[in-house]
């Protein structure tokens, strides 16, 4: 794409998403915020799995860890925007423990040590007495600075679009420095990395503990919105969805990561509607959901493996080339 | 101390369970370099065909047969999906029988619903050494222990197995003298289900299945099998021994709420040895 066409995109692209909030009706914001949570820790997922060539299927833990540490901080007194602010910071935190032994690992035993990671952090929390056990943490105060309250939805979705263009802007400049390189060249090959003088394993955990980040800010949020947190808001297949959203927009690619998560989220919602209609048995809302996670899961592997955004920008790139010279 | 050898026993029957589902994974991963995720899902599958069945008013036997013949077309379905189309890499099939395992999901809850099923199985128990144990906790153990025998004669002793493990060991080499590799790996994942079915079918009446289940069986499973770095069945099986005496006993003397913690630790422990052992160049050429 030309600069001015990327501008005006870009442009169209952020007045639609400042809009938005205005507009929809609180069902509709409801989605619109939790798509916006869904993506900022899709980028992140993106990030770790397309660039750094790392799977995890744990990154709901570090959402839920976010989530809890701004839960408790809210409960105990201390200032909502202190809670936001510690959520990625102890996400971030026990990344860097975590990461510490887990990363040695690579390939499908990494991708099976973080989903054993985040079983054993749902089961600790669902039995640990300051976490309130199965029936979690309730009456998390509202979101707010100073004197000034979030009460109305709008807030918060203002609040995670700007999460989220935060976490966009800071993947993008990773992405463009010269660690970013070194992050591609160890997806590759590790040994040929750290021959060339990468500190291999420094910078995978560096970039694991910032995709953590970005699953902590999203926790962190979505603690204020919902204003309660339980074991339950975290399952396996959280965690699932955002590898699912992450590889149909597109590895390694930060639009992909937001349009993937849109058209997901998009996708099981209109579901959701068609499975709520008169006449639906009780479980389709459940399995439809599934259904779809798994065929777009599958079919995107199989048949699109680079996802949707560099399917479609590779196929107008090549138009575009071919045109001058007919 | 007979309590201790109940909790050793009951054990060895979580274990054998184990086992049988970890040797589906091992069975794969030889062949197709592929971790196969799905395999949970296989056991699940047969679990709740055989409550099914049973409750049709088909005879015991029949019905835990043919239960397990659905797990293993599971198993070749699954296979289809992750390795039926070439140049599909192990990474890429792990995350495609990922998905195959939440497709499962969809179709059990719309066949079986979404409550925990059970199935009647051998009733009463038995003693041994001052020990009580349920008759049907040594079916387990005995149909693991012929299971894993009747393996090794497989692959050891028959055209079939042989070219199975051909496949493992070079693949490249395996095709040069005539082996369709990929007819192997899809009947490598019929096997695997076969395997997983097995398993289902003995753990029902022991504990209630549901369609997610299967997180907690791949989990122990795996764990089992990387004792074995996933390819040794013997070490495997070991490990799944150890890992049922381990669980058994953490339950018994009253850690029971922290029986999955106890086996995803091992787990970890063992990985992270083992990927200390091993040097970086050699894991990523394989």
């Amino acid at each position: 794409m030309t600069r001015r066409l990327r501008l005006a995109a870009g442009l169209l692209v952020a007045v639609v998403t400042l809009v938005l909030p205005a507009v929809l009706d609180d069902s509709a914001l409801a989605v619109y915020i939790l798509l916006g949570l869904a993506a900022m820790v899709t980028v992140g997922v993106s990030l770790l799995m397309g660039y750094a060539g790392q799977v995890s299927l744990g990154q709901g833990a570090f959402y839920a860890i976010g989530a809890y540490t701004a839960a408790l901080l809210a409960l105990n007194g201390a200032p909502p925007l202190a809670g936001l602010v510690a959520a990625p910071v102890a996400a971030a935190i026990s990344a860097l423990v975590i990461g510490v032994p887990l990363l040695r690992l690579r390939g499908h035993h990494l991708a099976f040590a973080t989903l054993a990671m985040q079983l054993i952090l749902l089961s600790l929390a669902g039995q640990l007495e300051f976490t309130g056990g199965d029936i979690g943490l309730q009456g998390i105060p509202q979101f707010g600075v100073g004197s000034f309250e979030a009460t109305s939805a709008s807030v918060y979705a203002y609040l995670t679009w700007a999460g989220l263009a935060l976490v966009m802007l800071v993947t993008h400049n990773v992405i463009a420095s010269r660690p970013g390189r070194a992050l591609r060249a160890l997806a590759t090959s590790e040994t040929a990395a750290a021959s060339s003088g990468i500190p291999v394993g420094r910078y995978k955990l560096v970039v694991f503990a910032l995709s953590a980040t970005f699953a902590g800010l999203a926790g962190g949020i979505y603690c204020f919105y919902t204003g309660y947190v339980a074991p339950g808001s975290f399952p396996v297949l959280i965690s699932i969805q955002y590898i699912v959203m992450a590889v149909v927009g597109g590895l390694g690619t930060i639009w992909g990561a937001v349009v993937g998560a849109t058209a997901i989220t998009l996708l099981v919602q209109g579901l959701d509607l068609l499975a709520s209609l008169p006449g639906m048995p009780t479980y389709a809302p459940s399995v439809l959901s599934y259904a779809v996670y798994a065929l777009v899961l599958i079919v995107v592997v199989l048949f699109m493996p680079h996802g949707l955004v560099p399917a479609v920008s590779g196929r107008l790139s090549r138009k575009r080339a071919r045109t001058p010279y007919r | 101390m007979s309590a201790f050898l109940t909790y050793l026993l009951n054990g060895l029957a979580v274990g054998s369970a184990i086992a049988l589902i970890a040797s589906g994974l091992v069975v794969i991963h030889r062949v197709t370099g592929v971790v196969n995720f799905a395999q949970g899902t296989f056991a699940v599958v047969a679990g709740l065909c055989t409550s099914s069945l049973l409750g049709l008013g088909f005879p015991h036997g029949v019905s835990e047969v043919a239960a397990v013949l659905a797990a293993a077309l599971a198993g070749l379905l699954t296979g289809l999906a992750a390795v039926g189309r070439p140049g599909t890499s192990p990474l890429s099939a792990l995350i495609v029988t990922l998905g195959v395992g939440v497709l499962a999901y969809a179709v059990e809850i719309v066949l079986w619903g979404d409550q925990p099923r059970s199935a009647p199985g051998l009733a009463g128990s038995v003693t041994l050494v001052g020990a009580r144990i349920q008759t049907q906790h040594l079916l387990v153990i005995g149909v693991a222990a012929a299971t894993f025998v009747l393996l090794a004669l497989f692959f050891g002793r028959t055209y079939l197995g042989k070219a199975l493990t051909a496949c493992a060991s070079n693949p490249y080499a395996a095709r040069v003298v005539g082996i369709d590799t990929r007819r192997m790996g899809l009947l490598a994942f019929a096997l695997g289900g076969l395997l997983g079915g097995i398993a289902g079918v003995l753990v029902t009446p022991l504990r209630p299945i549901s369609f997610d289940t299967d997180v907690t069986l791949i989990v122990n499973g795996f764990a089992a099998a990387v004792f074995g770095a996933l390819t040794r069945p013997v070490v495997t099986l070991a490990g799944a021994l150890l890992l049922g005496v381990a669980e058994t006993m953490a339950a018994g003397y009253g850690y029971g709420s922290h029986q999955l913690e106890v086996a995803l630790g091992l787990m970890l422990v063992v990985m992270i040895v083992q990927a200390g052992r091993r040097s970086t160049i050699s894991q990523e050429s394989t």
